[in-house]
């Protein structure tokens, strides 16, 4: 189905909720409805003057309400009514000039042919319609066997299947409806006759038993009879329209094929269903309405339930319990105990590199004064500007330090302040390299 | 069909469908048209079946109604006794079934006509009773909760005897076997004679339904199943008590208390 089909129904049903579609019937305008209806086929009439309408619901009154006051204004009333409803139309369109010609719309007649014609579906109707339908499409295929383009074949054959053969198609479906319904009430009337009559209704119910279940087999022989016939013919058009490029009969076709198949399921159906229905009814006009006649047992049976008769007894049936078959012995699964991983308590010491600063240092000052440096503040200023400077401080009083261990340091008596880096200034003093060698 | 089609009971024994119809018989279960096969083959067995089942202590019983069921007359074949409950549902369900108007339904109730019925006939206040023996004082809301949930427990075990099909979770199709539910007034308004005969026969057992004992207000909240899974009256008092299949079913264990007897 494609997305268009699909939101065809939903866009139907939007239109009609919008257009605040509704229908209310009062018996009397029922009535006025179907007295309108059944005038105009004894009569041959195609609309009704404003005069007849009111003569019409004059009649209609006198049945239905006798003691009715006011039939003009009555009158008047349902008319307006039959209108808003579009159940009653206008048909002349003149207007004011003169009074108007009024005709039941197609859906007035609809509601009123429900209720006067029961088109049931029988094996003669049903013959007859499948023979007429079987006729209209041998024709059409023979018409489209005689077309040579693809719009010869639509204006020859995709019209009539759409109306003609469709109308036949739609007449069967609308009969099997009419049969549903007959069927529904006969079940309906069996249960009916029997609370009502007991056993003398007994030969009636087998009656109507017997004749239904005569109709329904009726129905489907003919059904899976001529369905197969009418399904090839169908097939045969589709062929043909198919070769000469007719798109509309293909889809037309196949929508009456649909239909044909929906008939053929729905009389098989029907008689499935109505086998066992029509057994359970056997079995019970056999087993409780003949051999029940006076229907004393189920008065019986209401007193033992309710207590007022009998002593309480319980049925005995038999109950032998099932082979003892021993389970496979599974062995439970052996879950292992939670435990937490084990974890060192103490961080593993990190090997390191200890440092020798006092010799890195003194290597440092030896190899200032070897280089040359001369004073105290050369040879500082040579240590630590390798330093980083947070450390150049604290180093440059070690190199002091250093220095009168590795060379001679002599100082004046008034020591002169000399920078040695960047913010440090030291008392100067003159180095010579020792005798050792430093 | 006819009753020619085994010759001999190892033919029947030989049909595939001996072992379901055999389990099924044996379980209590009661067999009509509607089971087309397993009826079909009783029709045709029941001449080399008969005897069969008789070596067990059984009757193979058939009944004008159109249904086969087995009925065990001694004690090689275990039986047990329908409860309070399943008697109840059962005889509202067979009036059900007398009523015309299941027809129009083609022999389908719901649940809650079957409940409704039930209330009907008996009244509210019997049915309350009837399925709360043990409490002297009930709430009102509580004790109808139980009442329905016995009735579906009843259903469901009449369903399983083929005395009902269940259809849907709402639906049940009524069969032909429920006519023995009203076997005892069948014949004629006084039951007595009826019931003296059915008794003889092993049909059905007489139970003081009405005379249950009332639990203290201690025992209230002890288990209730077991006035509705009444045991064999004719079990042996000296005896360890037997033990109740449905209890063993409820709790999904299989009674291993009894040997299995080897056919002969």
């Amino acid at each position: 189905m494609t997305v268009a089909a699909e939101e065809e129904p939903k866009r139907l049903i939007e239109n009609l909720a919008a257009r605040k579609a509704s229908l209310e019937l009062s018996p009397i305008d029922l009535c006025f409805v179907a007295a309108l209806r059944l005038r105009s086929r004894a009569g041959g009439l195609v609309s009704f003057s404003e005069a007849e309408l009111g003569e019409v619901f004059r009649d209609v009154c006198a049945l239905v309400r006798p003691d009715a006051a006011g039939i003009a204004r009555r009158a008047t009333a349902a008319i307006q009514r039959l209108r808003d409803q579009r159940l009653l139309s206008r048909v002349d369109g003149v207007g004011v000039v003169r009074s108007g010609s009024y005709a039941l719309t197609r859906l007035a007649t609809g509601i009123v042919d429900f209720y006067l014609e029961e088109e049931a579906l029988t094996g003669d109707s049903l013959t007859l319609l499948l023979r007429t339908l079987h006729t209209g499409l041998s024709e059409l295929r023979d018409q489209a066997r005689g077309a040579v383009t693809a719009e010869e074949v639509s204006a020859r054959v995709a019209g009539p299947l759409r109306v003609t053969i469709r109308d036949l198609v739609d007449g069967i479906e609308r009969r099997q409806r009419g049969l549903d319904l007959q069927q529904e009430r006969l079940q309906q009337e069996i249960g009916g006759l029997l609370a009502s009559d007991w056993f003398d209704a007994l030969a009636r119910c087998q009656d109507l038993l017997e004749t239904t279940t005569r109709t329904l087999r009726e129905l489907n022989e003919v059904l899976l009879r001529d369905t197969h016939g009418l399904t090839a013919l169908l097939e045969d058009i589709r062929d043909l329209a198919e070769v000469r490029g007719a798109a509309d009969v293909d889809e037309a076709c196949h929508r009456l094929s649909e239909q044909l198949d929906r008939s053929a399921a729905w009389g098989a159906a029907r008689q499935r269903a109505w086998s066992e229905y029509y057994q359970y009814v056997h079995r019970y006009l056999r087993d409780v309405v003949r051999l029940d006649p006076t229907r004393a047992l189920t008065e019986r049976l209401r007193a033992q339930l309710s207590g007022r008769s009998g002593r309480s007894f319980s049925l005995v049936v038999a109950w032998q319990p099932p082979l003892a078959v021993p389970r496979e012995v599974v062995v439970p699964n052996q879950r292992p105990p939670l435990e937490k991983p084990k974890k060192e308590r103490e961080k593993p010491l990190d090997d390191a590199v200890t440092g020798d600063r006092d010799r890195e240092l003194t290597g440092q000052v030896e190899a200032a004064v070897d280089g040359g440096a001369r004073s105290l503040s050369a040879v500082t200023r040579a240590v630590v500007e390798q330093l980083p400077l947070e450390e150049r401080y604290v180093a440059a009083g070690r190199v002091a330090e250093v220095v009168t261990k590795v060379a001679r340091a002599r100082s004046a008596r008034e020591r002169d302040w000399a920078p040695a880096d960047e913010g440090i200034w030291i008392e100067e003093w003159s180095v010579e390299r020792s005798a050792s060698g430093s | 069909m006819t009753a020619t089609k085994f010759v001999t009971l190892g033919d029947a024994v030989q049909d595939e469908h001996f072992p379901d119809v055999d389990l099924a018989l044996r379980r209590g279960r009661h067999i009509d048209r509607d089971d087309v096969a397993w009826f079909g083959f009783l029709s045709d067995a029941a001449d080399v079946l008969e005897p069969f089942y008789k070596r067990f202590g059984a009757d193979l019983v058939y009944r004008s109604d159109g249904f086969y069921y087995l009925l065990p007359t001694g004690d090689r074949l275990a039986k047990r006794q329908l409860g309070i409950a399943e008697m109840l549902v059962g005889q509202a369900l067979t009036l059900l079934y007398l009523d015309p108007a299941t027809l129009e339904q083609g022999g389908r109730v719901t649940r809650e006509q079957v409940l409704g019925h039930l209330a009907t006939v008996m009244g509210t206040d019997a049915l309350v009773r009837a399925l709360n023996p043990k409490r002297r004082r009930y709430d009102e809301r509580v004790a109808q909760e139980t009442v329905r949930s016995r009735v579906a427990d009843a259903l469901r075990r009449l369903a399983a005897l083929g005395f009902v099909d269940a259809i849907g979770a709402e639906e049940l199709k009524l069969r032909p076997a429920l006519l023995r539910f009203a076997e005892p007034v069948r014949s004629s308004a006084d039951s007595t004679e009826a019931l003296e005969r059915l008794v003889a026969s092993g049909e059905l057992s007489l139970t003081p339904l009405d005379s249950v004992p009332e639990a203290s207000e201690e025992d209230e909240s002890a288990p209730e199943l077991d006035e509705d899974s009444a045991l064999d009256p004719e079990g042996d008092p000296g005896t360890e008590p037997e033990l109740d299949p449905e209890l063993l079913e409820d709790f999904g264990f299989e009674d291993v208390s009894k040997p299995v007897e080897q056919p002969e």
